[in-house]
């Protein structure tokens, strides 16, 4: 016992276990768990009690700084720092600024989408104490498993693990760091 | 399997028939009686009819045009409103009858029919802008639509028949197959009918993406209607063991597109005309940024496209049938006003801009009347067949969809 233990990990036969398993998980007042399935579940955001990802106002936050980008760019070039007369039309055109605006709205929505969504996923992340476990490599085929991570409040070795014994998983597993 | 007789409309939807018509046939008398009586009046209630015929027309003809492309995409939302774009589509006659006063009252409605002697420009388009030319259009568009609302309720029907699943997939395999050419015409048809019944109100101006604002404007019109149908039925015995948060989170997803699209084509025919800034093309868009018209062009970017979109962004609106249908009466009302800044601001026949009086309060009527009987005449066809395609092959699965988080 001189690993340090990252937390404990339950292995579920069945989706339909695993749900349960987290409904209890979720009651019993654990709040760092994860769950770990071949398949998405919708279910297992609610058991797991995961809240709503803040992703999408992020992703309209991006937008507007996009869109006001877009307008300030336009502004700058064309009335503050190089004005030209073109057509016969006034320096702040907006019009024509909105296509340009339009498509910085749309590029700067895009990447907070995907650079965000990485960010709040933790990723990349080459390394991950849950492949400790051998049989984890299931988890991508037939097997459920749910996890409750020792920096958990009420987390103790000892509780934790008779209570997961309770939840009637194949098996416990140590997850070591 | 489910049982037709298990899917019929609820008990109630003849009371609002029976308002929907009450509504139409008195606003209806009123247009006409203001015809009669006040003869120098005739061009306006023909026109507040026109723009009530077009926004009805959005809805019936967007729902063919609907009806079209969710059996090229497939889908769950398709499935759950196949029954309603059904309905929409099957009041193409009543909307051909609806169209006769315009017909009739060409030379009251289109400054071109008293001018297609004398004015150069509109001499050269020859027979295209003449009463003959004009209605034997208008019977060819209705006519071609009629036949594809004929075909795909045919196999629809034939479907609800079927014995097995795959006599069932067959008929659904022809409605596909039909779908892909038939859409195309359907588009081309739209275009031209457009351009007939309102852009010609301005017999000079010109604009080739007109077709494609209605092509936009009646689909967003059809699925803000179905939204608000389906939002009525959803609490009710049978859809509400039918339908569920995430079929209107779908149908609310592609509100949303078809706002955005709006937005882009007229932004497109603005943009282009004020780039090119030629004589031939702004004096459209001048007219209707001044004398107050700017005022109602202010309010279709800020509510047609501003407020709507912000709205339907969120999450929460678009799974609430009740917040939606909120937002698709909202939105309903816009397209009248849409269709208002398209007609009512052209010149009249006596080559005078409209003034504004009393007498535009016909354009709110307008609207009441024609909807109100095409209202009416929609309840009725909806009542003709199970509210859910009971044979389809995707039933079960668009079932399971809604019932999804």
């Amino acid at each position: 016992m001189d690993k340090k233990i990252y937390g404990l990990m339950a292995e579920f036969d069945t989706p339909t276990e695993l749900v349960d398993a987290a409904r209890q998980v979720r009651d019993a007042g654990y709040k760092k768990t994860d769950a770990f399935s071949p398949f998405p579940l919708h279910e297992i955001d609610e058991a797991l009690g995961i809240r709503r990802s803040i992703l999408p106002f992020l992703v309209f936050g991006g937008g507007v700084v996009g869109l006001l980008a877009g307008l300030g760019l336009q502004w700058f070039v064309h009335v503050w720092d190089y004005p030209l007369i073109v057509g016969g039309r006034p320096h702040f055109s907006l019009p024509a600024f909105i296509p340009p605006a339009y498509e910085l709205t749309i590029l700067f929505a895009a990447f907070v989408a995907v650079f965000g969504m990485l960010f709040l996923n933790g990723l990349p992340q080459p390394y991950h104490p849950v492949f400790n476990v051998e049989r984890f490599a299931l988890a991508t085929r037939e097997k459920f498993f749910l996890l409750i991570e020792a920096k958990d409040e009420i987390y103790d070795y000892e509780e934790t693990r008779k209570f997961m014994e309770s939840l009637n998983p194949q098996e416990v597993f140590d997850v070591e760091e | 399997m489910l049982n037709a007789s298990d899917y019929q409309v609820p008990a109630d939807i003849s009371r609002w028939r029976n308002l929907a018509i009450g509504i139409g046939g008195i606003c209806t008398v009123i247009l006409l009686a203001v015809g009669l009586v006040f003869p120098n009046q005739i061009e306006t209630a023909l026109r507040a009819w026109l723009l009530g015929f077009m926004f009805a027309c959005g809805i019936g003809i967007g729902g063919l045009g609907i009806l079209h492309l969710q059996y090229l995409t497939g889908g769950a939302w398709g499935v759950v409103m196949r029954r309603i774009l059904e309905a929409c589509s099957r009041t193409v006659l009543v909307l051909a009858l609806l169209f006769i006063p315009i017909a009739v009252g060409v030379y009251n409605l289109y400054e071109w029919s008293h001018i297609n002697k004398t004015d150069p420009i509109v001499m050269h388009r020859g027979w295209y802008l003449t009463w003959g030319g004009f209605v034997t259009r208008a019977v060819i568009y209705f006519a071609l639509w009629w036949v594809m609302q004929y075909l795909l309720n045919k196999w629809s029907a034939q479907q609800d028949q079927s014995a097995t699943y795959e006599e069932a997939a067959t008929h659904l395999g022809s409605a596909t197959a039909f779908s892909g050419p038939s859409l195309v015409f359907f588009v081309l048809i739209v275009s031209f009918a457009a351009i007939d019944w309102t852009m010609t109100l301005d017999p000079h101006w010109f604009s080739t993406i007109w077709g494609f604002l209605y092509v936009a404007g009646w689909s967003l019109s059809c699925f803000s209607f179905v939204v608000v149908i389906l939002a009525y039925l959803s609490d009710k015995e049978p859809m509400n063991r039918i339908l569920g948060k995430r079929h209107f989170h779908d149908i609310g997803k592609l509100m949303l597109a078809l706002v955005m699209v709006w937005a882009y084509f007229n932004f497109s025919q603005f943009l282009i005309i004020w780039s090119g800034n030629i004589p031939e093309e702004t004096p459209w868009y001048l007219r209707r940024m001044n004398d107050g018209w700017g005022w109602v062009g202010l309010i279709l970017i800020l509510f047609h496209f501003a407020f709507p979109y912000l709205v339907l962004l969120s999450r929460d609106v678009k799974r609430n049938a009740k917040y939606l249908a909120i937002m698709a009466i909202f939105i309903l009302v816009l397209r009248i006003v849409d269709m208002f800044y398209h007609i009512a601001p052209s010149i009249l026949t006596t080559k005078e801009y409209p003034k504004f009086d009393a007498f535009w309060l016909l354009y709110l009527i307008g609207p009441l009347a024609v909807g109100g009987i095409w209202l009416w005449a929609f309840f009725g066809e909806l009542a003709k067949r199970p509210l859910v395609p009971i044979r389809d092959p995707f039933l079960e699965d668009a079932i399971e969809h809604g019932r999804g988080h």
